[in-house]
Parts: C-alpha cells; structure tokens; sequence
C-alpha cells in the first residue's frame, strides 16, 4: 500500500481540495479513492546543514494564468483543463453548470453561472525535483 | 470526507465530498470584499460520451485527450452564522454546458508528437 501525497492550495474563491488516499501502487480505473480533505504544508523548506533547496512540494501552478487559479478562463475547448504544470494523469472539467435549488426558507432560486466549474485530477505531479501523486478536486 | 470512484469500464467518474470547508464571499472580487465561513456537500457525476476530443499546444505544452462528457451536479451548502442554507435540486435536474473527461499531460511530461 501506498499513502498518496495530497496538498490543498490556498485559494480565493475556487478552491482546491488536496485529498489524502491510500491506494495500491498507481491508479486504477476501477479503483475507487477513499480521501479527505487534509491540507498539508508545501512550502520550501529552509535548508540545513547546507542541504540543497529543491523547492517545495506544492503543485506548480499553470505559468501563463492567474497565480491563483483559473480564475480568468473558463473550462472549454482547446484550452489548458488543467490546474496544475507538470502533471500526467486523469482529468476531467466542467462549466457553465446551472439549475434550481431551495433555501432553508422555502425560496425556490436559479444556482449556477457560466463559471460555476468542478473538476477533479488524478495522476503524478513534479515538484520539489520528484514525482508525486495526488488527487485534487476543484471546486 | 469523500472520494473519487471509478466505474468498472471508466466511462463514469463520481466525486463526492461532505464538510468541505468553503468561504461565502457575495461581494468578492470586490478587495475589501468580506467573507463569512460555510460548508459545501457535493456529489459530481461525470459520464463520457463516445466523442473524442483532443485538445494540444506544443507552445504551451500540454495535451488533452479523452472524451465529450454529461456532468451532473447536486449541492448543499449551510453558512451557520447567518442561519443560511440552500440545497439544489436532484443531480439529474442539473444541467451543464461544457464537460469532458480524459487524461491530460503537460509540463516536463508534454512531448509533442505523440499520441
């Protein structure tokens, strides 16, 4: 068995979910993962005893969108799904989710927007100069 | 709590997770914006297609490649300190406008060309 490294990173308004699974080996398709959320800390460490500093194990963000998320590009074709550079692994992304719902008082409201997006990713991610894996959920 | 699961022939991928600790924030992206703690149940059902897709930039260096999908989403969400909560209909009322599921490489692992 395997404990996979999850992180959760701090976000505004979307978030990711850093979810903690255990697991054999590497995923499976039939396999399902039994996670928490667990945030865990990826900050560089401060090196000692003149150790190298490989950078933090943190999920690199994609370079070119906002250092936050994806907050300024909707899922859709022919765009980067992902939220994280350096990953391999499955991915799936929706957007534009709407409906109908009711609140505590009985007030039935139109829920969703176009930017009302989920995903989840499952796969191996670099960081800190090795591979990881984890399963993230963006809500 | 919660998990992604898979089924047997990978065409449906459901995620579900209960007391994900979320922030309700109306006036956000206003910078003094304010934000008041709540929590977010959801269950998403992804089922693909048969239509592939397959999106690529070498400049960018990621590739996509799987399938068209149908997303269903149900969600409850309680924000206790103003005695708030709204529950959305049954997941297969909801509707959503774009979604696919597949395998995606990017970064250090994108090696154009390939398929």
């Amino acid at each position: 068995m395997a404990q996979i490294d999850s992180h959760a990173i701090g976000l505004t308004r979307r978030r990711w979910l850093g979810l903690v699974a255990t697991a054999v080996g590497t995923f499976v398709r039939a396999m399902p993962v039994q996670s928490q959320s667990l945030p865990q800390r990826c900050a560089p460490p401060i090196p000692q005893n003149r150790e190298p500093s490989n950078g933090g194990s943190c999920p690199y963000p994609i370079p070119w969108l906002d250092k936050n998320g994806n907050h300024n590009q909707p899922a859709g074709p022919n765009v980067e799904l992902s939220n994280i550079y350096h990953f391999k692994g499955k991915l799936a992304r929706c957007s534009g989710f709407h409906g109908i719902g009711e609140d505590n008082q009985g007030n039935r409201e139109a829920w969703g927007t176009p930017t009302t997006d989920y995903s989840y990713m499952a796969g191996e991610y670099w960081a800190a100069r090795q591979a990881h894996q984890g399963v993230f959920a963006h809500t | 709590m919660g998990g992604l699961t898979f089924s047997s022939d990978g065409k449906t991928a459901t995620l579900q997770m209960t007391n994900v600790p979320i922030i309700d924030q109306p006036r956000w992206p206003a910078m003094d914006a304010e934000t008041t703690p709540a929590f977010l149940d959801f269950k998403l059902v992804f089922t693909s297609t048969d239509e592939s897709v397959k999106y690529e930039d070498p400049m960018r260096q990621y590739r996509f490649e799987g399938f068209k999908a149908i997303a269903k989403l149900e969600a409850s969400v309680r924000v206790p300190s103003i005695n708030f909560a709204f529950k959305t209909d049954p997941l297969e009322t909801s509707k959503c406008d774009f979604a696919v599921m597949g395998e995606e490489v990017n970064g250090k692992y994108y090696e154009p060309g390939k398929n």
